[in-house]
This record gives C-alpha cells, structure tokens and sequence, in this order.
C-alpha cells in the first residue's frame, strides 16, 4: 500500500473514532454515575485515550485527552453543562489524560516502528536467502532501508572502499563485527532518524556479511565441485583408457602372440578362433578410439555442425545403414509426412546409431527396439523405444554423462560414452535428447529437433 | 589326462576365448569362469593346478576370490591386473595371490609365468637351498655366494630365508615385514628396503644390475635362479 492511500483513510477514520471513543465513555459515565461516584469515574477516559493512542499515535490520542477533560467537566462536574476548570481536581484530571495520551502513543509508535524494522529485515534477509544473488538484490533493500529510515532514496554499495560524498547523499558505513560491507547513502537523513539507523544499520550489514560471505561459500562449493568433477572426469578417463582400450588389446596380443608361435598345437579351428578374437578386438579397439574422438571433439567445442536441410525419414534410414541388418528386431515407424530439420546429417547420423545400439544392446534378443517418428508444433520426435531392463528415475540425467554407466548394464561391455556422444551432437545441433523410463519396462529415448521451415522452391 | 588343468578367470569374452585357445593348444586343459561366483563353484567342482584371475570381475573383486580360495585350494593364482589398479593387485598378492602380469600380455610371458608357479606348488623344505652361485643353508644359517662365506645380520639372514624358501614367488612388502620383523611392523617399508639393499651389496656381484634379488615395482620382491631365466 502506497502511503497516500494510506493516510487518507486515517484522516478521516482517525477524529471520528476519536470522537466515539470519548462520546461512548461518556455515555458509559452516565449510566454508572447512579450507582458509583462520579469523580472516581473520571479514569475511564483513559479506555477513550489508551486505543487512540496505540492506533494513531501522539496527535490524536492528546486531542482526546483534552477532549475528555473537557466532557467530563462540562456533564459531570458542577456546576453542571459549563466549563470550568478552576477546579484542581479538572486540572488533575486532564493531567492524568494527556501523560497517558503520550506515553502510551510514544510506547505504541515505538514498538510500531521497532515492528516495521524487524518486518523490513526479516523481509531483506528472506529475500537474500531466497534469491541467492547479493549484488542483484542491492536495490530492492536500498528502497526498503530508505522507507524504514524515512528517507527520499537510498543507495547501497558493497565493498569497503572509503564513502565518497555524494551530492545530497550522505554515507554511513555498513559495518558488522568489525568488519565494513559496504556504504549506504541516504538522500537528506533526519536527525531524529539517528536512533532508527543506529538500529537498522548493524543489522543491515551483519545480513549483508552473511548473504556475501554465503554467496561466496557457494561459488567456492561450486568451484570445488566442478574441480571435483573434472577429477572424476580425469579418473575415469584413465580407468577407461586402463580397461577399455586394454582388454581387446589383450585379446589380440595373446592371440596374435600365440599364433606367432610355433611350438603351440594350433589346429584349423584353434587358428581361426583366434583371428575371429583379433578381428572383434581390433573393432572394438576402432569404436573406442573413435567415440573418444567423438567426445574429445564435442568436448573442446571442436564439432562445428554443417547444417543442411534434410527430410527426418531420410537421416534414421542413413543411420540403419550405418547399423547393418539387424533384421527384425527393429520395428520403424515413420509419419506419412516427413517433417524437415536444418541439422548437420553426419552428427544426426552418429547420435541415432548410437541410440539404436544401444537400445538393441540391452533389449532382451527376442524383443524389437521401435524406432518412432513423430511431431509436435515446434518439434519433429524420434523415439528410439527398448525393452531392456529400463533406467531407475534417478539415473535417467546421469546416464547422458561421459564415461557413466547406469546401475541396470549388467554383463553388457561399454565405456559409457555413446550416450554422452549422441546428446553432444543433438544438442550442438540445436536439439534436445532426454530418456524417459519405467524401471523394469525398457527405456524410452527421445531425440527432439526443431522442425525447419522448408522454403517454396525445395516443397515444391 | 596328465594334462594340467588351468581356471582362467575374466569377465571380458574376448580375452576368455583367446586365452582359452591358446592355453589349450599350449598343452594345457582350460577351464574358464567370469563371475567371482563362478570361479569359486569351478575351482571346487574341478580342482585346477593353477588360476589366472583377472582383479574386476562383475560380482567381486579378484582379491575376494583369491582370499576366499586360499581357505580351501593352495593352487597358485596369477593375477591379471591393468595400469592403475596397483593397490587392488597389492591387495591381492596379499590376499594369496602368488603372481601377477600386467594386461595387455603376451602368450609367452603368461606361459613362462605359468611355468614358474607350477614349478614351485610348495615352498621348499630343503634344508640347503642353492640358486646358481647363491647357498643358503638353513640349518646352519649360513650364506656363500661363489663358495665365499657372506655375513649377515639376523634380520638380513631371516629375510634372505623367507625369500629363498619362497624362491621365484613374488613376495609383497606387507608379508616380508610380517615374517621377519613381526605384524607390528607392515607399515615400515624403509625398513625392508633398507636391508634389502644392504643384502644386495653382500649377495649381488652387480648391486646396479640384480641377478638374484629382483623389485616388483610397486609390489615386492622375489628371489629367483638366474639360470632359470
């Protein structure tokens, strides 16, 4: 509420409550001044000073004071309906109405206030809490601060540079524990206003040091966290160049080097074992080093896309090819329509084949991977759909990052990088890949890219 | 069927078949296993002379499998180990393990390998062990190298015995500190490598070159016939 829309009301609610408020007690006197002396009536005035008091402070609540005064003379004390205060008593009366009157308005605006403060800085330390960002918040509590302080304006600044005057501003340092946050600069401070800033603005700082220091805490934690990362990152890149790269290394040295000797009793069967061993090796030696290739590229910002406009159908038919035969296990289902995106065909190409792979990897050998194209307003789909062991909730982020392996893989080999591939080219390509799985169900991986607007002499 | 028989332990496929192959055709019977499970149900099924274990397996580790072996079977285990699990094989040599070879590996090491800890089944109980120009004589604690009389400290004396009676085996830091020093000391390496420099320069005709007292780098010692090399 704005303060005119404030004051208005209280203008004229405030003399009219008043005015009840001493009509009331009088007419209460009234009807009690049969049964009970009248003088000792005279204190119920204060139930007439006490509430206007506390509501609209030290003005009013005199008003009443004397305006109770005066209606007790003037219906109460003879000689009845004159006013006359040459007695002592009316003078002792009045006396006892305005002390109340201001001691009670000083107490209530001063809790008011003290109230308006403790609002102001539980309303600064929530937002600076909630909000996170000190800097971004600065002019928020500057406006508060200023309304608080009853000053035009107010501007705060971090840091303990010395204040510079500033105009009409003047500087009181923010200080906390010893310490200097920064400098608020009020426009045209009162000096009655001193108590209010000796109050306020300790506290202001102290929720100021807090909010940075946390602010800076969590940049740490965030620092640390990324650091962290890039050692795990660091970690499981070694393991996965120890036991990935090793094994179909392994695999051919100990077959080669057998075939090379001569004292083995190889037979036909033996030799063609092991050359079918070196072939699968060295292939799955070739697919390694060119996903981490894939990754390290993706990673460095290497793999600018070359978009063209392509038909969806056309770039999942590239990417079967690239799979091969898998005969019926996959079950492709196309829109009649095929919806066009501008995207680079090769990165699209990978991320599918990677998609489909993988789905057929884990899907049982009796069950079909669907591959299914579809289309919202702005998007074109393809759901690459298995019926694997499915991804628990919680891992349904995890599993798109390099060298991750969800806790469902089982048996099946893998280093863990073909999802993080296939996400690095969608999302290079202006797309978006996310899983979708109910545990025990298969998992669900949905490649959204943005539909292209296909220009009248290529629809044609 | 003289043949013996070998478990090989892995849980990659292709590293199962070739070695399957060429073990074979080098004379021995192979049998193969990839779970830690699996290996535990087929080394008690069918009793092997020796295992090849690899350390990552899907259900354990291969240092649960050779611990859990060395219960029951006192077949030597060769541990397949890779770069950058150096503690896991530590781990496993002493967990029983007797060998280990570094993946990827040739046929002829792991066969030579294979040889050497069918060789020695048991460790000896001569009283007199002689490796080429090297006697050690256990009863009556004595050393000559080429017949020359060398002296020893008594802690010099207990490592070159647990070391000659173990001759070809590798022997980890943990179980030469255990055996000649006591439990108290498996943290102590500097101890052992102090003496087991001090007994090179009273054994080795080449202290730069080791003929007799070999560092498995990161894993232990062994004491070895050079002419068996």
């Amino acid at each position: 509420m704005s303060p005119l829309l404030a004051r208005l009301p209280t203008r004229v609610v405030a003399p009219l409550a008043s005015l009840a408020a001493v009509a009331i007690v009088t007419g209460a006197i009234e009807l009690l001044k049969d049964h009970i002396p009248v003088l000792s009536l005279g204190v119920l005035y204060t139930l007439a000073v006490l509430p206007v008091a506390i509501a609209w402070g030290m003005g009013y609540a005199v008003a009443v004071a004397i305006a109770s005064m005066l209606a007790f003379n003037f219906f109460f004390l003879p000689p009845l309906y004159t006013l006359t205060i040459a007695d002592s008593r009316n003078w002792f009366a009045l006396l006892v109405f305005v002390v109340t009157a201001v001691v009670v308005s000083e107490l209530a605006a001063r809790s008011r206030r003290r109230a308006r403060e403790s609002a102001l800085l539980a309303e600064i330390a929530t937002s600076l809490l909630e909000r996170g960002h000190v800097s971004l918040e600065l002019d928020r509590i500057a406006a508060e601060a200023a309304r608080a302080l009853r000053v035009d304006a107010a501007r705060i600044e971090l840091g303990d540079d010395r204040p510079r005057a500033d105009g009409t501003a003047e500087p009181y340092p923010l200080a906390a524990a010893g310490r200097r946050v920064g400098t608020i600069y009020l426009e045209h401070p009162r000096q009655r206003s001193a108590a209010a800033r000796r109050r306020l603005l300790p506290a202001l700082a102290s929720l100021l040091g807090v909010a940075i220091d946390r602010e800076r805490l969590a940049r740490e934690a965030l620092e640390a966290e990324a650091l962290r990362r890039s050692d795990a990152m660091k970690t499981a890149l070694l393991r996965a160049v120890s036991h990935d790269l090793r094994t179909p290394l392994m695999a051919i040295l100990t077959s080669a080097s057998a075939l090379a000797r001569r004292d083995l009793a190889l037979d036909r069967a033996d030799r063609d074992e092991l050359v079918a061993t070196i072939l699968g090796a060295a292939e799955r030696l070739d697919h390694l080093v060119g996903n981490l290739l894939d990754l390290s590229r993706l990673q460095a910002g290497a793999a600018r896309p070359e978009p063209d406009l392509w038909a969806v159908d056309d770039l999942v038919v590239q990417a079967l090819d690239e799979i091969g035969q898998p005969g019926p296990r996959l079950d492709v289902a196309f829109l009649d329509e095929s919806p066009a995106v501008r995207v680079d065909a090769h990165h699209i190409q990978r991320a599918l084949v990677n998609l489909i792979e993988n789905a057929l990897r884990y899907s049982p050998p009796a069950e079909p991977v669907r591959v299914q194209v579809s289309q919202t307003e702005a998007d074109v789909l393809v759901r690459v759909i298995d019926r694997g062991p499915g991804i628990p909730a919680h891992e349904l982020e995890a599993v798109f990052e390099p060298f991750e392996r969800g806790s469902r893989t089982g048996d099946v080999p893998g280093a863990g990088l073909g999802l993080a591939i296939a996400r690095g080219f969608v999302e290079a390509n202006g797309g978006r890949l996310w899983a979708e799985s109910r545990e025990g169900q298969g998992a669900t991986f949905v490649l959204a890219l943005p539909i292209a607007q296909v220009p009248a002499a290529v629809s044609k | 069927m003289s043949e013996p028989r070998v478990l090989v332990v892995d849980d990659e496929q292709q590293i199962l078949r070739a070695l399957r192959t060429s073990l074979r055709a080098a004379g021995y019977e192979v049998d193969t296993a990839d779970t830690a499970e699996g290996a535990l149900a087929a080394a008690a099924l069918r009793p092997p002379e020796a295992i090849i274990l690899d350390l990552v397996l899907p259900d354990g580790t291969g240092t649960d499998v050779a611990r859990e072996l060395r219960k029951w079977s006192s077949a030597p285990v060769i541990v397949l180990s890779a770069v950058g699990e150096e503690r896991e094989k530590v781990a496993a040599l002493d967990a029983g393990a007797d060998d280990y070879v570094t993946k990827p590996v040739g046929i002829d090491e792991l066969l030579a390998r294979l040889r050497a800890v069918l060789r020695r089944t048991a460790p000896s109980s001569e009283p007199v062990i002689v490796l080429d120009q090297l006697v050690v004589d256990l009863q009556k604690r004595s050393v000559t190298v080429g017949g020359e009389p060398v002296h020893l400290t008594p802690h010099e004396f207990d490592l070159l015995r647990v070391l000659a009676v173990n001759a070809g085996k590798l022997l980890t830091h943990r179980m030469l500190l255990e055996d000649v020093w006591g439990p108290a000391y498996v943290g102590e390496s500097n101890l052992l490598h102090v003496n087991v420099s001090q007994l090179r320069r009273k054994i080795e005709p080449d202290r730069a070159r080791p003929r007799y007292l070999l560092t498995e780098p990161g894993a232990g010692y062994r004491l070895v016939n050079p002419a068996d090399l």
